[in-house]
């Protein structure tokens, strides 16, 4: 039972050092182990071992951060570390008489050559993040502080601090750390084992049964450690590396992979080697431990080997060569990388060595993730950043090094300038951003940690503008169109205030520095004229598009539209280009109310609109669907589509322009319209919620966006025009929609003249047959419109036969000239209605039947649309139109199609009646 | 007026020859200073091969009265050069002129069959009187030079890689000589041909935008032009497109066209829609006034655009030639506007409109009303005009109405007995092969 128990107790340890990949390997089958064990060790453990076990759990995830420079984390440990040792105090004076345990004045001594080496380290220290820059400071105050009352310990440590080499050579207390104690003993006896096993292999079951006999041993170390506790210098460092080497032997000669035999020997004769340099090994039980010690840091290269750039190069191609595998460690091979990289550093190998190895160990990062869809870890992250920039650093130092996908593997050059190295930059850099946006989809957007982990972004920007410098140095045409492209969707969605102060000429017109719409058209222009895939292309019209868009440059960014004539042909685009598309006519449609063309902001607008569910076209997040589930498969797509948060755009306030806009439109529509059998509606969508309200028995005062524009639009209709502008403009909507704006009182200004003109507008519709005359003085008064205005719009009027009426200039009235038709003639007129309706739906099955409907039927509305300009026209000028109406009266059997466009001028008129 | 000038965008994309009189036209306006315009004109001639007249504009600049050593060589090379290029041409000229008479001038097949045969005609021959007519056009010798480019065109094959530039020479010599018939017949096979060849789109564009220059000069002076340059700037997408893209500017021209052209009232609206959509790029009193009268209704600001108008036609060689039409069928356009929308105008408001004193005014509205193209009365106690409105009639418009109906299910009925029999031929017809 208790073997069973030691086995158990090693996978713990295991476990507990956050090793991601290991844990998830043994899982299934630790998870009971781990629970009886704790039972075990609940009886075994004293006090001390606890406080002991805790902290150096706590010293070992400084380290961890340490190593990875992740230094808010190392400074939250390190409070965690003074807390644990304060709760252990009192143990520690009782049994070692107040002496402070070695391992930890270790720790302090390490921590503060961390981070004076970070401090000292200027130009490094410049390119912290300011999260991490922030903490160091902390950190090293708090330290300062406090390993003042550890002085003389520091001092003595400091005197003697390699004592840990004597370790090697001598001391087996060097394991006795007790967090590491039973899963580095352990591990040494399964490294016994695997020993054994080279010696002579054997079956699966012999070798867990040897393991489990030296775990055996270990466990009575246990005993003898707590008596030996007093020297405790044990090498934290070196079991760090040696457990997770020992563990990835012993899992493998665990599942007895034979496969992986052979590399296990390899490393064995490395280990061999190192055993010879080891001087004196007394017997076989402590040569395995000095083997798992000094493997650490030489064992990348023999002692005295001469490390040379062919040897530095077989290294990391030995290293590499492991990648992809399935029993790979990847973690160890980013580590090893890195080391590797120090050595050559060390060695002054030179810098396309570096940049060769800074390239491996960024594929390294990257591998370690394997799923695609789950962002890699953030810790992993910033390293990977950091490593990019350090390699972008070293290439554009030196521009004799070129940095190619194109080379060929033995094309590649180290030794004399110009260097060849493969790989590719670009690639990195893209995916780098992928993964910081998945990064960044991952939290909740409503979060500190969101803010926190968008203040990344200018990092990433960074990164991105140094490869676009390189590749402005070396790149072809295509390379600069696809870094172009990751700088433009950086770019795009961001808001410059300045370019619209430059516009106004606040600001000199041609500043130090190019403002967001300058550098955009610059890249884009590049992108148009060189890139030949049309997908690069498309994205960047799109982008510029949204960006003229944002800055108000109304009639360029239509203009971008129009040319491109990208409507045609985006639904054969893919999912993402098309949810730019969208986000680009929503802004549009945004950009074009700013600019007070309400007909063309409602026209971007509608499509997106009109199927209710802008949230998902947008990808803003995703809906809840009612027929069907998605599937998981299908759920994890759209996922990986969606926007991060900081570039969503405002749903409400996309919905509030809409709909003001569609009221803007419909409400004088409907009531010049008001009898008209063949009325069209102008937006389903705000009809639908007109409707809505009208259902209501009882409608109360309007609380959201929506019943504010309803309650409206409910003014306007009567012509009430300061009731329908104060329920668009108040404070209520101020706070949820207008301020979104960026000139919002511009904005605002804006509606309330718009309100003003329609509601007068449909006053006149509206309220015209009640009159003779109307006074126009008195109906610029009562619209607090200026006189021209008002008359300006009922020419309009009259001149587009809206309103049957015309002006008489002396006495400044407006005269009507309805006939109001009798009872007789009203029905008679909606009756002529109804057969034309059944005469156009006749036509229409026939055309059907022929078989080329579609054909007849553009063409039919091509018509109607040519004929409604006609129909203008022919009203518009004057004399003509009487000659027209003449002319009709005499010819009356014109063509067919003459005769269809009189009609529909005729029904127009009567429209207007 | 500087600001309204646009002969410096114009000349970008006219021939250097086709800018002189331009350039000679400001010379009399006083808009710049004469002395710069004469040395930039200077400048100019001096890159052609106009000897005489770079020695008159040496006069006007008042510069030594001696012929500068350089130009007497030069004239004596260009003398020279002349000499061998006609000598080359000569014989092909002459056989030509005696062909010419014959049945093989038909067309141009059998000619260049009969040349070939009879005359030993080679391909460097064309080539020589290429070069001649191209030399001869740069002398400013544009009368003969048409009649060498009128030889190239015919023997040339469209696919040659000259035959561009021989049209475009065609068609610039033309214009100098104030052929316009003949220009604008240069002008359309000029049209087609870029229409048709395929160019790159750029390049397309490019062209596009030199015709459209070149053609303004023909369009303004040619009698038909006046629709055609209608027809061709707005009506042809591409080149509307052209426009919209290249030159905003041509909208000036456009624009003025459209105004004196009463017959052709109803392409203003479309006219209006595009000066719209650029009202960004390009905006002058010309269409600023078009805008007032027909966007805004703003007749005040019509009336003082019309009076800037006047002053920027005066100074556009292009269409000085227009003011006065221009300026009376602006005023009708006022005018019409006026009365389609009012009952009842105080005639001083309306001289003051049209920029007329009242007596004036009402003289002009009576012979309006006398040439029938009013319906309005004058009532002189009070100094209103009144218009004679007659709203229609609902039994009027419902018989309009129903009569289109009729001949549309008339039109229906016939069409699907005309299918059935079809169908019943067929399956007759299908029946026979068994």
């Amino acid at each position: 039972m208790s073997r069973f128990f030691a086995n158990g107790s090693d996978s713990e340890s295991e476990s507990s050092e956050e090793e991601v990949q290991a844990s998830n390997f043994n899982k299934a089958t630790n998870f009971q182990f781990s629970d009886d064990e704790e039972e075990v060790k609940r009886v075994v453990r004293s006090t001390k071992e606890k406080r002991y076990e805790n902290l150096t759990s706590i010293i070992k995830t400084i380290r961890n951060h340490k190593k990875i420079k992740d230094i808010p984390n190392t400074l939250s440990s390190f409070e965690d570390l003074t807390r644990a040792y304060t709760k252990a105090l009192p143990v520690i004076s009782k049994e070692e008489n107040g002496i402070t345990p070695r391992f930890y004045i270790r720790c302090l001594a390490e921590l503060e050559d961390f981070i004076n080496e970070v401090w000292e380290d200027r130009e490094g220290r410049k390119n912290l993040s300011k999260n991490n820059a922030k903490s160091l400071g902390t950190l090293r105050q708090k330290v300062r502080k406090y390993i003042k009352d550890f002085e003389e310990d520091l001092a003595r440590f400091r005197e003697a601090p390699d004592q840990e080499s004597d370790v090697e050579e001598g001391e087996g207390e060097a394991h006795e750390s007790d967090a590491d104690r039973a899963g580095a003993d352990s591990d040494d006896g399964v490294g016994a084992g695997a020993g054994k096993l080279a010696e002579l292999p054997k079956a699966a079951k012999s070798v867990t049964t040897k393991a489990v006999a030296d775990d055996d041993d270990s466990d009575d170390s246990i005993d003898w450690d707590s008596d030996t506790e007093s020297e405790t210098e044990s090498s934290e460092d070196e079991n760090l590396y040696q457990n997770m080497r020992e563990r990835f032997l012993k899992r493998t000669t665990e599942k007895e992979d034979k496969d992986d035999d052979k590399r296990k020997d390899k490393r064995k004769e490395q280990k061999h080697k190192v055993r010879k340099r080891a001087e004196d090994d007394e017997d076989g039980e402590w040569e395995t431990v000095v083997k798992g010690n000094v493997v650490e840091k030489p064992k990348m290269f023999e002692k005295d080997a001469e490390i040379d750039i062919p040897l530095v190069l077989a290294k990391l191609i030995e290293i590499m060569s492991a990648r992809g595998k399935k029993r790979t460690d990847r973690r160890l091979q980013i580590d090893l990388l890195f080391e590797l990289r120090d050595i050559a550093e060390q060695h002054d190998l030179g810098t396309p060595i570096s940049v060769k190895i800074h390239f491996n160990i960024i594929s390294a990062i990257f591998d370690y993730n394997q799923k695609i869809s789950e962002p890699m870890k953030l810790e992993h992250w910033a390293l990977l950043l950091e490593v990019m920039q350090s390699m972008m650093k070293l290439l554009l130092a030196n521009p004799d090094i070129i940095m190619n996908e194109s080379v060929a593997e033995e094309h590649e050059e180290y030794v004399t300038a110009p260097y060849y190295i493969r790989g590719c930059p670009l690639a990195a850099v893209e995916r780098l951003d992928d993964e910081f946006t998945k990064l960044l989809k991952e939290c909740d957007p409503h979060s500190n940690d969101y803010v926190s982990r968008l203040k990344d972004e200018i990092n990433v920007v960074k990164t991105i503008e140094l490869v676009v410098q390189y590749f402005e140095r070396c790149g072809n045409n295509n390379e600069r169109c696809r870094i172009y492209l990751r700088k433009i969707e950086h770019l795009y969605y961001k808001f410059d205030p300045e370019v619209l102060k430059r516009k106004r000429g606040e600001l000199p017109a041609t500043g130090s520095a190019p403002s967001s719409v300058e550098v955009m058209d610059k890249l884009c222009k590049f992108i148009y004229a060189k890139d030949d895939t049309d997908r690069i292309r498309t994205r960047a019209i799109l982008a510029h598009i949204y960006h003229h868009a944002m800055h108000d440059n109304w009639f360029q960014a239509r203009d971008l539209v129009l040319m491109s004539h990208l409507q045609d042909n985006i639904d054969a685009a893919d999912p993402s280009t098309r949810i730019l598309y969208n986000r680009m006519m929503a802004n549009l449609g945004l950009c074009a109310f700013r600019q007070e063309n309400i007909k063309d902001a409602h026209h971007c607008l509608v499509d997106l609109m009109v199927t209710g569910k802008p949230k998902e076209l947008l990808a803003q997040g995703l809906l809840p669907q009612r027929q069907h589930e998605r599937s998981a498969e299908q759920e994890k797509i759209e996922k990986q589509r969606q926007m991060p948060f900081h570039m969503h755009i405002n749903l409400e306030l996309l919905e509030c322009v809409y709909l003001v806009s569609a009221m803007l439109l419909e409400i004088p529509y409907i009531a010049a319209h008001e009898f008209d059998a063949r009325r069209r509606m102008i937006s389903k969508t705000f009809y639908q919620q007109l409707r809505s309200s009208e259902r209501q028995s009882l409608v109360g005062p309007p609380e959201s966006m929506r019943e504010h524009v309803v309650a409206a639009a409910k003014a306007m209709r009567c012509g009430n025009w300061q009731a329908c502008a104060n329920f668009i403009v108040n404070k209520k909507m101020n706070t949820k929609v207008w301020d979104l704006f960026y000139e919002s009182e511009r904005v605002r200004e804006m509606l309330v003249k718009f309100i003003k003109e329609e509601s007068l507008r449909t006053y006149l519709f509206t309220y015209s047959n009640v009159y003779t005359s109307i006074s126009i003085p008195s109906l610029a008064q009562m619209y607090e419109l200026p006189l021209p205005k008002v008359h300006s719009i009922i020419s309009k009027m009259i001149i587009n036969e809206e309103l049957m009426a015309s002006l008489d200039d002396p006495s400044e009235t407006v005269v009507m000239h309805r006939s109001e038709p009798s009872r007789l003639q009203a029905l008679a007129m909606q009756f002529v209605d109804k057969v034309t309706n059944l005469v156009d739906v006749n036509e229409k099955v026939f055309d059907m039947k022929q078989g080329n409907f579609f054909q007849r039927g553009n063409m039919g509305n091509r018509d109607r649309g040519y004929n409604r300009n006609q129909n203008n026209q022919g009203g518009n000028w004057g004399g003509q139109r009487r000659d027209n109406r003449n002319q009709r009266n005499r010819n009356q059997r014109g063509h067919h199609k003459q005769q269809q466009q009189q009609q529909q001028q005729q029904v127009q008129t009567i429209e207007e009646e | 007026m500087a600001q309204f000038d646009l002969t410096r965008i114009n000349c970008q994309y006219l021939d250097r020859h086709l800018t002189f009189p331009l350039l000679e036209f400001l010379c009399g306006k006083e808009i710049y200073n004469q002395q710069e315009l004469l040395e930039y004109i200077l400048e100019t001639v001096n890159k052609t091969n106009m000897i005489d007249y770079t020695m008159d504009t040496r006069k006007r600049l008042n510069l030594s009265q001696e012929m500068p050593e350089e130009l007497v060589q030069r004239k004596a090379e260009v003398l020279a050069t002349l000499k061998q290029l006609q000598n080359e041409v000569a014989p092909i000229m002459k056989a030509t002129d005696i062909l010419k008479n014959g049945e093989s001038m038909k067309d141009s097949k059998t000619f260049v069959n009969a040349l070939q045969k009879d005359y030993n005609f080679k391909v460097e021959h064309l080539e020589s009187a290429y070069k001649l007519a191209k030399y001869l056009y740069e002398c400013g010798n544009y009368q003969e030079s048409t009649s060498y480019l009128y030889f190239c065109l015919i023997v040339m094959s469209p696919n040659d890689k000259n035959y561009l530039n021989v049209l475009w020479g065609k068609l610039a010599a033309e214009i100098l000589t104030l052929n316009w018939n003949t220009a604008l017949e240069d002008l359309t096979r000029l049209r087609d041909y870029i229409d048709s060849a395929n160019f790159s789109t750029i390049q397309a564009l490019q062209q596009r935008t030199w015709l459209i220059h070149w053609s303004v000069l023909v369009f303004f002076n040619h009698p038909k032009g006046r629709d055609l340059i209608i027809e061709m700037f707005l009506y042809k997408p591409l080149y509307l497109n052209a426009i919209q893209t290249m030159c905003p500017h041509i909208m000036r021209y456009l624009a003025t066209a459209v105004v004196i052209n009463r017959t052709r009232r109803n392409a203003l609206k479309d006219l209006i829609k595009v000066i719209q959509q650029e009202s960004y790029t390009y905006r002058d009193p010309i269409t600023e006034f078009l805008e007032c009268l027909y966007v805004n209704f703003d007749f005040e600001g019509a009336r003082l655009k019309l009076h800037e108008c006047q002053t920027v036609i005066l100074n556009d060689f292009f269409i000085v030639a227009c003011l006065n039409e221009f300026v009376e069928d602006a005023r009708l356009m006022i005018f019409e506007t006026f009365c389609r929308i009012h009952q009842c105008i105080t005639i001083s408001m309306l001289a003051d409109k049209l920029n007329m004193k009242p007596n004036e005014a009402e003289c002009w509205i009576v012979n309006l009303i006398r040439n029938a193209r009013l319906n309005a009365k004058i009532d002189s106690k009070l100094g209103h005009v009144v218009m004679g409105t007659q709203p229609l009639s609902p039994y009027q418009q419902l018989v309009e109405k129903i009569d289109s109906l009729s001949m549309r299910s008339e039109h229906l009925a016939g069409l699907i007995e005309r299918k059935s029999k079809q169908k019943n031929q067929e399956s007759i017809d299908s029946w026979k092969y068994y």
